[in-house]
């Protein structure tokens, strides 16, 4: 509200001083005239200026006169860094992957179980065991692998690829200068990363002349990674871009500093390694803005890989059998935008601007049809749709050394059984995503689809439980009053307070009392660190890589925190024993029996409620033909594949602005401006 | 006028401690680093990674310590990297400015024309049945929640229609105008309720002045009197009404920025506080309260300037 009194500061009264103005007054051009103008202007306007968002492609055409092909992707937040020894988050790995090609990599199509490939090396590492206990891995680099052209390089051109750029990035893993997530893991198990480290943090500065004891030059082509006991899943941080060769000149050259590199000898800051990546993938890094978008261009001298022909879906064959052997990648260029709002993006992708998407709340009703299909609208458009499942668990975790729930097996066995995990996942994850049975998720060696929790929801089994831990009908025999837990949740917004609701409503029903407190969720992981908790509501754990001994860890009594990841706290020798065994095994039969062994204790001993496997579901457009997604894999953006003319086609069907809005409003500016001459005429008459 | 400008200066300086330290509790004391460093640097950090960041970051200082580098920091506009990408953060406010000039300069100049235009065009018919249908529709887009144009706008204009990008932005000659129409015109309508009423009544009150009434005695045209007399006089008013709102030009509209994807300083912003960001916002909100005092300091001399009888004393 607004008082008219307030609108002259002071009520001070204004005199006419401009009416006496003697200068001859400035003559407006006609009403009539403006009007004119500005339906033109705004006619022309939205006419002349398009709908679509992105910039124009670098090219129109091949140099062999076939279209350019550009593949319109998305990311929904910012990238971290794009220093491949420093970044881990997932926006990062997306900018990052297409551009650093690894030593090993997971096989495109083989998502159950995933699966390692060579990349970089000319086969699989072998495994040399040693007598004393300690391993060897022996790599082979494929010849005439190039790095991108870049200014870092003399003339620009990309040189080839040798060990010591491979070196060099494991020298950088241990640089604390670097701050490598990596490091914490494997310094445990490479020869000499833990000293290196150390010395270098003493001395404050990281010596890159020295020799790295873990990592051996053989050759030009071949080295050796020696380690302190055996560790098959080194294999899979040679998948990773931690471990993936960086030329030492890129890193040098950008160094974030001012340089005379303008033009005419002009002093220009240069971009940071962190933001200007040179690798040796199928893409070169063009540019990236933040909150704004990014570009890749495919790299003409890629050769290190083809489209492959084995492990393709049986139903995928036929469609993809043209590319089988193809040279990668398929498209030229892929312009990623970053969208900090998730509203824009099922509009963009209606419209056709985005070649695929994942399907978030805001969208789910327009796309998926309540018998989880697609809606005849997205169908008809030629749409598809495919589940994804992520490689990650979510859990409820009960702390092993609180004095109610620790010592108390059957207590969280009822628990586990009060909780009705499907309600749950249909209710806040539209029923996409699958309940955990285990807390492995899908793909995993050992992963049993078939498997159920004996502790799965059951209501009757859980009061029967709950009355055999002691506390019959809900009450606590020494108070004779409900037994009281405590949640600590995470309260970021309202969606997540329904959640922990649902859950203290599920315990509930038991007849316990349930008192739930909110936390950031900052705070919810300083409490987990801490052990400063009951039960823990609102955490999970995504898949580094996907070996049992990524997921078993979370349980083994080495791994407290703040070091470890048992959040828990849980301590079984028996558990210990067995996972220490499985741990540095080859996936063999007598493996999986291991793996089962663990899933069984866990389930029994129940120190976490297993809720879900997240999960959703992605849509691509027509011409974006579209295969299952390989959730270990980030940088898949070199399979890709577009049909240019159908799209063309489709988006000019798709965007086509009628006219009738802009013919109201002329109506309706003509109206009120007919008006105005009408009323002016009758009262001056 | 000199003594009035300093002593207006010397009260920035409690204000703007006040910022300070609000933000310094906020980001330091109700979420202590610790915990934002655990955010930052993923679930998955190692207690040796987070202890090395927050040494590198200073944040390991106790309290009061912290607290001074922290003021001193922004004091002498040395405002380092961002805690969350690295980047120097005056680089990224300049950076930011210019997208939210882009956005708020054209809405704020567009949208000044608009609400005098029609407010003058309703004085011209004033009293009249469409002038009060306009004064209807005025109170309808106040009441109006922003989201709501920008939900409506996005799916009828750019969606539906196809008009113009649901999202997005780039400074390149034309197709920077494409990008920003729809945001420009989006925030002129948010702001055109309320404008329109506003000076519809500074109009109004000046057109029932004595040389209003000589001017029509005279002969003078309506359109002629509008334009020319009541237009001029009720400037003033206006001014003083407008220059108010500068500040929000380089801080851009949060809402709407972040909305279409423009990488202006209000977008910048809402990330550095959803992402923990602290030093990002402390310098962010720092420099938001000094042009902010700034502009109201600007305002008054502009006043003064503009009216010769107000005297700044």
């Amino acid at each position: 509200m607004f008082s008219e009194g307030l609108i002259r500061p002071g009520n001070l009264p204004i005199l006419p001083r401009f009416m006496i103005s003697v200068r001859t007054p400035f003559r407006l051009p006609s009403l009539w005239v403006l009007r004119a103008f500005l339906v033109v202007a705004l006619a022309g306007g939205l006419g002349g200026c398009g709908n679509d968002p992105h910039p124009k492609p670098l090219h129109t055409k091949r140099e062999d006169g076939t279209p350019w092909v550009v593949r319109y992707a998305y990311m929904p937040d910012d990238p971290r860094s794009l220093d491949p020894q420093f970044a881990y988050d997932q926006m990062s790995r997306l900018l990052l992957e297409p551009v650093y090609d690894t030593l090993l990599e997971y096989h495109r199509f083989k998502t159950d179980p995933f699966e390692v490939v060579p990349c970089q090396l000319e086969k699989m590492p072998e495994r040399v065991k040693n007598a004393d206990g300690t391993e060897d891995y022996v790599c082979r680099l494929k010849k005439g692998i190039l790095f991108h052209d870049d200014k870092c390089f003399p003339d620009g051109k990309g040189r080839e690829v040798t060990v010591r750029d491979v070196e060099y990035a494991w020298k950088r893993i241990v640089d604390p200068k670097v701050e490598c997530p990596a490091l914490a893991p494997l310094e445990e198990y490479v020869v000499g990363m833990e000293e290196a480290y150390e010395e270098a943090k003493k001395s404050g500065n990281f010596d890159y002349s020295k020799p790295f004891k873990g990592f051996e030059v053989v050759d030009d082509q071949t080295f050796r990674i020696h380690l302190l006991k055996a560790y098959p899943q080194i294999l899979y941080w040679m998948a990773m871009h931690f471990t993936c060769p960086v030329a030492r000149e890129a890193v040098e050259y950008y160094d974030g500093k001012e340089h005379p590199d303008g033009p005419g000898g002009q002093i220009v800051q240069r971009p940071a390694f962190q933001w200007h990546p040179v690798g040796t993938g199928a893409f070169m890094f063009d540019y990236y803005e933040p909150a704004s978008r990014a570009r890749l261009i495919r790299n003409p001298h890629y050769a290190t890989e083809t489209f492959p022909s084995d492990g393709i879906p049986p139903e995928n064959v036929e469609e993809l059998r043209p590319y089988f052997g193809h040279t990668l990648p398929i498209v030229d260029e892929a312009q990623i935008t970053v969208f900090r709002e998730q509203t824009p993006i099922p509009i963009l992708f209606r419209q056709g601007y985005l070649d695929n998407m994942g399907v978030n709340k805001d969208a789910f009703n327009k796309v998926v049809t309540s018998s989880r299909d697609i809606t005849p609208e997205y169908k008809a458009r030629g749409v598809t749709m495919e589940k994804e499942v992520d490689v990650s668990t979510f859990f409820t975790t009960f702390n092993m050394q609180d004095k109610v729930v620790g010592p108390n097996k059957k207590l969280r066995q009822a628990l586990s059984c009060s909780y009705d995990t499907q309600s749950f996942v249909d209710i806040f994850w539209n029923g996409v995503a699958p309940a955990a049975q285990q807390l492995m998720p899908p793909g995993f060696f050992g992963y049993d689809a078939n498997y159920r929790n004996p502790y799965g929801f059951n209501l009757e089994k859980a009061r029967k439980l709950l009355e055999e831990a002691g506390y019959p009908g809900g009450i606590d025999p020494a108070t004779h009053l409900p037994l009281e837990l405590t949640i600590d949740a995470a309260a970021s917004g309202s969606e997540e307070r329904q959640m922990t609701e649902f859950m203290q409503k599920q315990f509930e029903q038991l007849g316990i009392k349930v008192k739930v407190i909110e936390n950031t969720f900052a705070n919810l992981l300083a409490k987990e660190d801490n052990g400063n908790f009951q039960i823990l509501y609102g955490t999970g754990w995504g898949a580094d890589y996907p070996d049992p001994e990524n997921f078993y860890m979370l349980f083994y009594s080495h791994n407290f925190p703040p070091k470890g990841k048992n959040a828990a706290l849980y301590k079984n020798p028996e558990f210990d024993r067995i996972f220490e065994k499985m741990a540095t095994m080859d996936n063999t039969p007598e493996r999986l029996e291991c793996v089962n062994q663990l899933r069984t204790i866990l389930a029994e001993d129940c120190p976490q409620l297993f809720e879900f496997h997240k999960a959703f579901y992605g849509v691509s457009q027509p011409w974006a033909g579209h295969t299952k997604t390989n959730m270990m894999l980030e940088g898949g953006l070199k399979y890709a594949r577009v049909d240019v003319a159908m799209r063309e086609r489709l988006r000019k069907e798709w965007n086509q602005t009628p006219t009738w809005p802009i013919a109201l409003a002329v109506i309706g500016i003509i109206f009120a401006g007919g008006y105005a001459v009408q009323l002016n005429r009758k009262r001056n008459d | 006028m000199t003594s009035y400008i300093i002593r207006r200066l010397l009260y920035c300086v409690p204000i703007l401690f006040g910022v300070m330290l609000i933000t310094f509790v906020l980001f330091f004391i109700v979420q202590p680093p610790r915990a934002r460093a655990r955010a930052i640097l993923g679930e998955k950090a190692t207690p040796q990674q987070i202890d090395d960041w927050l040494h590198k970051h200073e944040y390991d200082k106790p309290l009061p310590k912290l607290f001074v580098s922290q003021t001193w920091k922004l004091v002498t506009f040395n405002f380092g990297l961002s805690d969350k990408t690295n980047r120097p953060i005056a680089k990224t406010f300049i950076d930011g400015a210019v997208p939210s000039l882009c956005l708020t300069v054209p809405a704020f100049i567009a949208g000044f024309f608009m609400a005098v235009g029609a407010s003058l065009y309703l004085v011209l018919i004033r009293y009249s049945a469409l002038d009060r249908f306009g004064v209807f529709v005025c109170v309808a887009l106040m009441s109006i929640p922003p989201m709501v144009y920008m939900f409506i706008g996005q799916s009828a204009l750019a969606l539906h229609f196809a008009y113009f990008p649901a999202y997005g932005f780039e400074i390149r000659g034309f197709s920077t105008a494409k990008f920003l129409l729809l945001p420009v015109a989006l925030i002129v309508v948010m702001h055109f309720g309320y404008d329109v009423r506003m000076y519809r009544t500074i109009f109004l009150e000046e057109i029932t002045q004595d040389y209003v009434r000589t001017a029509f005695s005279k002969g003078v045209s309506q359109l002629r009197v509008l334009f020319v007399h009541v237009l001029k006089n009720g400037m003033i008013s206006l001014i003083t009404l407008v220059v108010t709102s500068l500040p929000a030009l380089i801080m851009g509209s949060i809402l709407v920025e972040n909305f279409f994807g423009i990488p202006g300083l209000g977008n910048a912003l809402v990330h550095a506080i959803q992402t923990g960001d602290a030093a990002m916002v402390n310098a962010l909100v720092y420099l938001g309260a000094l042009l902010y005092l700034g502009s109201l300091l600007l305002t008054d001399i502009l006043y003064a300037v503009a009216d010769p009888r107000i005297r700044l004393s």
